[in-house]
């Protein structure tokens, strides 16, 4: 049997350990870009990411249908504070009663690798049938465009709940887009 | 009539649940900050309530997460405000039975030490500095929180205050007990672990002398070492004690759970285990094979039970009481 085994199962024993719940804490850099000295261009898939439209987050998932978000097209989502939002599925990572949430609503086409690119460091869940979608990855956005968090999650073709929670601010950009 | 009972069986259900926590292991509680039933759980609530922090986006939750072992898995976490965070999330398994608490502190206990991350300003975490009365308010807002501090505070009448915020989280944390693992049980049981991590377990007792630092049953010995030279960015105990001979020293971390706690060190600049053992500058060679051995040994210590203890998870929105 080869020797590198024993490490690979326990790497993999803790990893399925650790994915089995969501991570998608997005560190910052250590210190943070000079703007605009170091920005990094924005990839292709991106590129819609400095042209949002305003749009206004639900507070009910009955409601989502009305805070429609498009693939591809940026949006400036306008949030409410916690108690006033229902998620569909409870946040793993609620935010308190003085951070803002709210639900989008998006339809997806065809399976694939999506990314939900944001402009702070809120929590975000996508969720079908009354359960969220694991993460697969997340990281932060290219210095200085502006896209605080990136997380991607496998989806299928189908309707979803983008909820946004944790947010410390009132209105936060979304862009959700299909990976290559 | 069966709500009215279930309404009545709910609190006693809940002191049975967490009166089981606080057996699990004798901790020493302090005299002015006795544990009860009623306080671990409002420690809980408290614990992953992101209210405790300036703009309720973080709570203690946030960075301690169960399934790692309430550690986190980036290398440092930025605070509630984004400011950039300093150093790696350490575990919280076993820590009423350290002295010493996160990387280098000689906080006293563990009371004071929450004040680190709610109202430290270096780096700012929490970012509750000076917002003593907001704090209140907002937990004294929601009426289930009124009701858990008047029962798990009686004779301070369910005062709500940084004072009795942080005694509820230390007491919580002292209810984090994992001594659940398959290292534990062959402890026990006196039967072998399998034969790599049996091997590894020679290796982390001899040739490696792991275990001349990470010891006893926390595999820590709660003392300071410093590793490397003291780096510009971080001083280590320095930073607090303003000694230069603390200059980089910092506390051996504790192993249990290890696995799942990546990336390492006080920094956090250590990807994998085979890259924080490298760190140490051991005076000995170990092979990749012994380094395997070493990690599936150590991969033993993991406790699936603590981890996913539903005691100690995400409460419940409904209030217990």
């Amino acid at each position: 049997m080869p020797r590198r085994l024993p490490y690979a199962l326990a790497a993999l024993c803790a990893l399925a350990l650790v994915t089995q719940s969501r991570a998608q804490d997005a560190p910052m850099a250590a210190t943070p870009p000079k703007c605009p000295e170091e920005a990094a261009p924005l990839p292709a898939e991106l590129a819609l990411w400095s042209a949002p439209t305003a749009l206004t987050a639900a507070t009910l998932p009955e409601d989502a249908g009305k805070a429609e978000i498009k693939l591809g097209a940026a949006v400036k989502a306008a949030l409410f504070h916690t108690p006033e939002v229902k998620y569909a599925v409870r946040p793993v990572k609620p935010g308190g009663s003085v951070a803002y949430g709210g639900l989008l609503h998006i339809a997806i086409a065809e399976p694939g690798t999506y990314r939900v690119a944001l402009g702070n460091a809120s929590w975000v869940d996508v969720v079908k049938g009354g359960e969220a979608v694991e993460s697969i990855h997340h990281g932060g956005g290219p210095a200085c465009s502006g896209i605080r968090k990136m997380v991607d999650y496998p989806l299928q073709q189908g309707e979803y709940f983008v909820q946004i929670s944790a947010s410390g601010d009132a209105q936060t950009g979304v862009l959700v887009v299909k990976l290559p | 009539m069966i709500t009215s009972f279930l309404r009545a069986a709910l609190p006693v259900a809940l002191m049975m649940c967490a009166a089981g926590l606080a057996a699990a292991q004798d901790v020493v509680y302090p005299p002015n900050n006795p544990s009860s039933p009623m306080k671990i759980e409002l420690g809980r609530r408290l614990f992953y309530d992101a209210d405790l922090s300036i703009n309720g986006t973080m709570a203690c939750a946030t960075c301690h997460e169960q399934h790692r072992g309430f550690a986190d898995g980036n290398r440092t976490h930025p605070g509630a405000l984004d400011h950039p965070g300093k150093r790696n999330v350490p575990g919280l398994q076993n820590i009423a039975l350290l002295s010493h608490f996160t990387w280098a502190s000689r906080v006293a206990d563990l009371e004071h030490q929450a004040l680190t991350p709610l109202t430290g300003v270096s780096p700012i975490e929490m970012g509750m500095k000076g917002q003593d009365a907001e704090l209140a308010r907002r937990l004294a807002a929601n009426a289930c929180n009124v009701k858990l501090f008047s029962a798990a505070f009686p004779e301070k009448k369910g005062e709500i205050s940084l004072t009795t915020v942080t005694q509820a989280l230390a007491t919580f944390e002292r209810a984090l007990v994992s001594f659940d693992s398959p290292y534990d049980k062959s402890e026990k049981n006196g039967q072998k672990l399998p034969a790599d991590a049996e091997a590894g377990r020679e290796l982390f007792r001899g040739k490696g002398r792991c275990n001349s630092c990470h010891s006893g049953t926390n595999f820590t010995d709660d003392a300071f070492h410093a590793l490397e030279p003291a780096a510009p960015a971080d001083h280590g105990l320095a930073e607090e004690s303003g000694r230069a001979e603390d200059a980089g020293l910092f506390r051996t971390p504790g192993l249990r759970n290890v696995m799942l706690t990546a990336p390492y060190f006080h920094d956090g600049k250590a990807r994998t285990l085979p890259d924080a053992i490298r760190r140490h500058g051991l005076s000995i060679t170990l092979s990749d094979a012994e380094m395997d051995e070493i990690t599936t040994f150590l991969a033993t210590l993991t406790d699936r039970s603590f981890l996913f203890d539903p005691r100690l998870s995400l409460p419940d929105e409904a209030c217990p009481l």
